[in-house]
Parts: structure tokens; C-alpha cells; sequence
């Protein structure tokens, strides 16, 4: 049971995961992504219909980060240079990205709701089906996907980049005080911009690893929310990697539970609501936190 | 031998119908320190944003070390070596200190481009010479949001001369800072020039600009009034030129005759946001006829107490209108019981910007007769009130619908006033009354101060400006990270209110 949740709560965690790396960049530059659930769902359409096309999961992936990080980058210079609201062009994309791919998939393969595609490649596993055997972690690591590793090895190596590199300091600098970056001759505008790319990017590889990881069917209601709760992840997180890592296998894990739970008989749409009210409980908590440090 | 550091000749920039700039030519040569004061409006930032390249200007042109240039942007301007320090200080508040320091030129380490890795050691070994040359001490490690305002100034001016910089703008450098610091500032400046630095010196204080520049130019109505080096001219002749030849209005120094107590205020605590002082263990009063003057280094809770007594910030303690005790009420109820408040930001608290003059005059007075008649709101009546208010202050204005923030900044904080003291408070809360206002303007404010101390009103009065509060204050309260460190006559020495502004070791 326990191997079960941990296994399945990994896997879950993964694309709120993904997409929260992201999001606290673009944060971080100074711009609340609220879309980051319309990238998400563009990239798992992507991931789907090339997967199907070409048979390999890596140009899936790569296709769908990279049709997402060119959504993220347009949707910045509506922000950046249209003087767009962010949070209004935010909610703005999703309802149009929900809408183009509903279209697409209407008018290319004559389906509503859901996309079944022959021969569509899975992720694959990254250790042979032998390591089941490990006491405790064995099935989580029998289905490890590249993504997963990606995934850790981004939050891993981000506080560094943040810190180090110039590109860090320039997008702290940016979210920070964007007039002093200004002042000193840099481009603050470009900075978001390059953030928001970036924040696609993973929004993308968050959305390939939901639909390539175990069904490879596309469905419309596939991310069911996910791209909001990495922004809360994040927003729990306080823009820190490890915190913000530590919220989404949170989240991830009572996703799985919940999963658990409908099968041993509890109402499922009662549990189904479990982790979204979980991300609220979150929230309040922390903002409750800050409000205490401010009086 | 570059004779011209930084020159401008013959500038005209107009904005509409507005001639901002009408042919103004001045030059600071290397190791000079030329002082450019005049009026808020005469046209000086104008000038400077000329100078930095972020206004092209209409014709004329400008000449960096002898040669003319022609500036794109901001950028060309910085790559030519000339930097600006503004009042706003442009310091990323959640940065160090030292990230702020490389922030767009950084050594690095290893790799090139975006990825390429700063080197922090390298990047702190600079810091402490550059310091060390100019003769100050920083602790680089420091956020810069909690830094001291002067040290922040400092790391400001080290970054622009790392960054090769020829020509230094300081633009009022001395408004936040305690006497000594304005010493030390000065002390630096001197030091800089040596260097062979060019520096042009902003500044409305002619006592300033006397002990520091050079030479000094006076900019009235976009036009130069008067140019000449500081051996040869005499603070009154600048001040003359600064007001149009006229004799500026000076200030009276008259004292108030303090009745009974109106405020009093017992053990008052609150805490704060993280980036200013929390307020700790507060007791003074302020009695009818008095204005009490409050001192202090910007961001030492002046302004954090001032919410507090309005009932705008949370805070625990006593306090006591006229024997009434208001402890734990909020802003209305404040209001009601007779506490007048005037913001220290006029444009975001002080005034709804957007809204019309009427509007603003009669705000808060709109919720009762005659203006309200339980229903609606009566135009007529609204109309007289606003009218017969505005001319008691003697505002000027066009029409009453115009936005308030078409005014001066004069009139605007005359508005304020207008609304505040029209329900007679028995207590008027200020904050930098003056600031953004012209000589004229500040001198019919200080009018109105007086004017309402004298008719038995008490005043507690938040100023920067160290000259505001000694003329007008019958008592100075000197407040450090949030706490009254000392209370002293308005007659006393500056040098001793500067010495309490500054005293180490106040707070917790």
C-alpha cells in the first residue's frame, strides 16, 4: 500500500513539479504566471500528436517544451511590451488554449474531449523491471521516467543557478527592482521575457510527462488543475526551490492517497476534491504565516 | 587636458506647450564641483535627463570630455561615463549589497554569456578597495533594503565609479541624510573630485551648496539666471536669483504659547513591516498651541508613529485625545474624534489623484449634512463647501472639476490641507508637508501651520528637512529605529539634534 502511494505519488508529483520549476523562475523575474495550466494542456497535445506521428518519445517531449517555451514567449510580450495585465492574459491563454486544441481536435481527427492516437510511444522507464525487488521503493524506481530525473536534477541545480550564474542575478535583480535594472544599462523587459520562455519550457515537459507517462491518450480535462496548483506550490514555496520541490511532492503524494481512497470505497468526488482543498488549507497557511511576521 | 567633462549648450526641450528647457548651456570641467539649484519646475530635471540621455532634446547639444556626443539612450550616456545617483536610490532592496554592487557588469568566474559564473570573491575584493579609497566601511553582505540609507547612497556612488564613471549626478543627495552623514557625504565628494572626477551637485539648500561646489548656476523658469563661482557670489545673491530678484518670503520664526495637553500618548508599541523599525514603548504629548517637530534619519518610524496615531497601522499602548481615550480605534473613529492627518505621500494617500479638485476638498465630509442627505449627495451644497474652503487657503485653481492632480504641488498640498482643517481637529498629524513644493508654496504652508497653531491647535509635524523643523517647532523630538531618544527646545544646536539622529545603540 505504502510502496503503492509513494510509487504512483512520484509520478503524480512530477508535472506539478515540472511546471512549478517554472513558475518560480518567472516569479522570481517578477511575473505571476497564472498560465501556466494552458501551456501544460498545449504541451500534452503536442507530446500526443507527434509522439504518435514519429514513434519516439524524445522528439515528443522536446516538441511540446518547445511549443510551449514559443506560447510562453509570445504570451510575455503581452505582458512585457502590450502592457498587457498579467494575471487577466494569464487566464486569458488558458481559455484560448483550452479552445484551440478543443478546435483542433474536432476539425484534424473528428474527436471532442478525448484523442486516441495509434502507436503512441510512452516514456520509457529509466532502471530495469528487476529493481521492483528493493524493499519499500522498488515499484517507484521500476517506474522512473526520464522526466522524474530531469525534474530533480533542475530543482537541484536552480538554487545554484540562481545565486551564481549572471542569469540568476539578473532575474532576482528584475523581480526585485526593475528600475535599478534599468539604471544599470540592462533589459529588464527581456529578462521576463526570457523567464516566462523558460517557465514554458517546463510547463511543456510537465505537460509531455502527463500525457506520455503511463496512458498516452489526450483528454481535455488532463491536466485537471495541475498548472494551478504548481502556482500554488511555488507561492507555498515562497519562489525557494527545495520548499517549493517539498510542496508538490505534497501535493503529489495526496493525489495518490486520494486515488487509494476512492478504490476502498469513500465517495471519489469528496476525495477527488481532497488535494485542491489541500492546496487552499496551503495557501491560507501561509499567508497566515507572513502576516504574522509583518505585525 | 580635457577642459569640458560634461557640457551642455544651448538645450531646448519643450513638452507641448510647456518650455521646459530654453537654451541652457553650463559645463562641469574634471575636479570640479558645479552646484545647479532652482525651483522644483525651473527645468533642472529636465536638464539632467538631457544630460543622461533619457530626453532628446529639441536642439543644442551635449559634450562629454571635450567631444559632442549624441545620445541614443540611457545606455550611451553610462558608456560615456556618466552616472547619476537619484533620490530614489537605485538599489535592488532584496539584493546584498555586494550583488548590487557587479549588478550589470559582473567579474566572472568561469564561462561567458548569460550562464557565465560570477565571481563573488573577486567582486567583494573590489568593493572593500573601492571603499576603502573613498574612505568608508561597508558590510557587503548586508541585504540593502536594511542597510542605512547613507551607506546605501555610498554603495551607490562606489558602483557608479566602478563602472568607470567621469562625471557623477547627484540629485538632492543630501534629503534623507542626519547632519554628520551629509558631512561624510561631502567628505566623499571632496575626495572623488580629487580623483578628477566631475561632479554637478543638485540642490535647493544654499548652505549646502556653498560649503561644497565650486561654482554654482541657477536655473529659473528653463532659463539660466545666474552663473558664477562660489568665491565670488553670497548665499543671499544665489537665493535672490533662485526667486526672480525678488526677496524670497522668508520665514518668521515665531513661537506658539502651549496650553493643556490635546495628545497624550503613553507606552505605545507596534510592530511594523519588515523593512522599517517596529515602534517601541512611545510616550510624549502635544499640547494646544504647540507644534511638536519630530526628527530623524528617514525610515527610523517617524512616519510609522504618525500612522499610528491616525489609527492607519495597528499599535498597543494609550492614546489619549483631550482626555478621550482612543486606544484601539481605527482611522474614522480617529478622524471623528478630531485627529487631522496629512500624509507624507500626497499622490497615493494624501489625494485621490484622479479625482476632481471638489472631490478631494470635500472627502470625508461627504457622508454627513449638508453635503449628504442621507441619500444622495446634495451638488449644491457640495459645491459651496468645496468653494468656501478652497478660498479660506487661498488655492489656486481653474475649475473645480479639474483633476487635483493638474495642480502644482503647492496647491495640491494646500487641497490637503484645505479638507483637513476644515472640520477643525483639535490635532493635525503631518508628514513632509513641504515636500515637491515650491519657495513660495512651502512658505504659505508653514503659514497655515502657524495659522492653526495659534488658533489653539496642536501640530505634530514629521520633516526631513532639518531647517522646517526648527523654524517652525516649539519642541524637537528626536526618534532612532523607533524609539524617542531625546526631546530638545527648537532653539537648540543642530549639531546636538544631529548627534541624537544618529546615536548608535538606541534600538533593541
Amino acid at each position: 500500500m505504502i510502496e503503492q502511494i509513494l510509487a504512483s505519488g512520484v509520478v503524480l508529483t512530477t508535472p506539478i513539479l515540472l511546471a512549478a520549476i517554472g513558475g518560480l523562475v518567472n516569479r522570481q523575474a517578477g511575473i505571476v504566471n497564472i498560465a501556466l495550466e494552458g501551456k501544460m494542456l498545449s504541451g500534452a497535445f503536442v507530446a500526443i500528436v507527434i509522439s504518435a506521428a514519429t514513434g519516439s518519445w524524445l522528439a515528443a517531449t522536446l516538441a511540446a517544451a518547445l511549443a510551449s517555451t514559443l506560447i510562453g514567449w509570445c504570451f510575455s510580450l503581452t505582458i512585457t511590451r502590450l502592457g498587457a495585465n498579467m494575471i487577466t492574459a494569464g487566464l486569458g491563454l488558458n481559455v484560448l488554449a483550452a479552445g484551440a486544441i478543443g478546435f483542433l481536435m474536432s476539425y484534424a481527427y473528428g474527436s471532442s474531449g478525448t484523442l486516441r492516437l495509434p502507436d503512441v510511444a510512452l516514456l520509457p522507464h529509466v532502471f530495469p523491471q528487476s529493481v521492483e525487488s528493493v524493499p519499500l521503493v522498488g515499484q517507484l524506481l521500476a517506474n522512473l521516467d526520464p522526466l522524474t530525473i530531469l525534474a530533480v536534477v533542475a530543482i537541484a541545480v536552480l538554487p545554484f543557478l540562481l545565486s551564481a550564474t549572471r542569469f540568476g542575478l539578473w532575474i532576482r535583480a528584475t523581480g526585485n527592482a526593475a528600475p535599478v535594472m534599468r539604471s544599470v544599462g540592462l533589459k529588464p523587459k527581456l529578462l521576463q521575457e526570457a523567464s516566462t520562455a523558460f517557465a514554458g519550457f517546463f510547463a511543456g515537459l510537465a505537460g509531455a510527462q502527463l500525457a506520455l507517462a503511463s496512458i498516452g491518450i489526450f483528454n481535455e480535462g488532463l491536466t485537471a488543475g495541475r498548472g494551478f496548483i504548481a502556482l500554488a506550490a511555488f507561492y507555498f514555496g515562497r519562489d525557494r526551490p527545495w520548499q517549493t520541490a517539498a510542496a508538490c511532492l505534497l501535493f503529489g503524494l495526496l493525489d495518490a492517497a486520494q486515488i487509494r481512497m476512492q478504490t476502498v470505497g469513500l465517495p471519489p468526488r469528496l476525495i477527488g476534491a481532497l488535494p485542491y482543498l489541500m492546496v487552499l488549507v496551503a495557501l491560507v497557511v501561509s499567508q497566515m504565516r507572513s502576516l504574522r511576521r509583518t505585525q | 587636458m580635457t577642459t569640458i567633462a560634461l557640457g551642455a549648450t544651448d538645450i531646448r526641450k519643450s513638452y507641448g506647450p510647456v518650455l521646459a528647457n530654453q537654451g541652457i548651456s553650463l559645463s562641469v570641467g574634471p575636479g570640479e564641483i558645479h552646484a545647479v539649484v532652482g525651483e522644483n519646475g525651473a527645468g533642472k530635471s529636465t536638464l539632467m535627463r538631457v544630460l543622461q540621455g533619457i530626453e532628446r532634446p529639441d536642439s543644442g547639444h551635449v559634450t562629454v570630455m571635450d567631444r559632442d556626443v549624441s545620445f541614443g539612450g540611457p545606455a550611451d550616456a553610462l558608456a560615456e561615463g556618466i552616472g547619476m545617483v537619484h533620490q530614489e536610490f537605485m538599489l535592488a532592496p532584496d539584493l546584498s549589497l555586494l550583488e548590487n554592487l557587479v549588478l550589470g557588469d559582473e567579474p566572472v568566474r568561469w564561462g561567458r554569456g548569460a550562464l557565465a559564473l560570477i565571481d563573488w570573491k573577486s567582486a567583494e575584493a573590489q568593493g572593500r578597495e573601492l571603499a576603502e579609497r573613498i574612505g568608508i566601511e561597508v558590510d557587503w553582505h548586508r541585504r540593502a533594503g536594511a542597510a542605512p540609507v547613507h551607506i546605501q547612497q555610498f554603495v551607490e556612488i562606489i558602483r557608479l565609479l566602478r563602472r568607470g564613471t567621469r562625471v557623477l549626478i547627484l540629485d538632492e543627495p543630501t534629503a534623507v541624510l542626519a547632519p554628520q552623514q551629509v558631512n561624510e557625504l561631502f567628505d566623499l565628494v571632496r575626495r572623488i573630485r580629487e580623483d578628477g572626477t566631475a561632479i554637478l551637485f543638485i540642490s535647493h539648500k544654499i548652505g549646502e551648496v556653498m560649503s561644497l561646489a565650486d561654482r554654482v548656476t541657477v536655473i529659473r523658469q528653463g532659463k539660466i539666471a545666474f552663473s558664477a563661482a562660489i568665491a565670488e557670489t553670497t548665499g543671499e545673491e544665489i537665493a535672490s536669483h533662485i526667486v526672480d530678484g525678488a526677496k524670497p518670503v522668508t520665514d518668521e520664526v515665531k513661537r506658539g504659547t502651549p496650553g493643556k495637553a490635546v495628545l497624550e500618548v503613553t507606552g505605545l508599541s507596534a510592530a511594523t513591516v519588515e523593512k522599517s523599525h517596529p515602534l517601541y514603548d512611545i510616550s510624549f504629548s502635544v499640547h494646544a498651541g504647540e507644534i511638536v517637530g519630530l526628527a530623524g534619519v528617514a525610515g527610523n518610524g517617524q512616519i510609522e508613529l504618525m500612522e499610528a496615531l491616525s489609527g492607519l497601522r495597528r499599535s498597543i499602548g494609550r492614546v489619549e485625545l483631550a482626555g478621550v481615550d482612543l486606544s484601539g480605534l481605527g482611522a474614522d473613529r480617529r478622524r471623528a474624534a478630531g485627529i487631522g492627518y496629512v500624509s507624507p505621500d500626497r499622490r497615493q494617500e494624501g489625494l485621490a489623484i484622479e479625482a476632481s479638485i471638489e472631490e478631494n476638498t470635500i472627502a470625508g465630509s461627504h457622508r454627513s449634512r449638508p453635503i449628504s442627505n442621507g441619500l444622495w449627495l446634495e451638488r449644491s451644497a457640495m459645491k459651496r463647501v468645496a468653494l468656501e474652503r478652497l478660498s479660506r487657503l487661498s488655492v489656486k485653481y481653474g475649475a473645480l472639476h479639474d483633476r487635483v492632480g493638474s495642480l502644482s504641488g503647492g496647491n495640491q498640498q494646500r487641497v490637503v490641507f484645505a479638507r483637513e482643517i476644515a472640520v477643525s481637529p483639535q490635532l493635525l498629524l503631518v508628514s513632509q508637508p513641504t515636500r515637491g513644493v515650491d519657495l513660495n508654496g512651502i512658505a504659505a504652508i508653514h503659514g497655515i501651520l502657524r495659522d492653526f497653531r495659534d488658533a489653539g491647535g496642536a501640530v505634530l509635524l514629521v520633516s526631513e528637512e532639518l531647517d522646517e523643523l526648527q523654524v517652525l517647532s516649539d519642541r524637537i523630538m528626536v526618534m532612532v529605529r523607533g524609539r524617542i531618544v531625546g526631546t530638545l527646545g527648537a532653539d537648540a544646536d543642530r549639531r546636538e539634534i544631529g548627534r541624537l539622529m544618529v546615536m548608535e545603540g538606541a534600538g533593541a
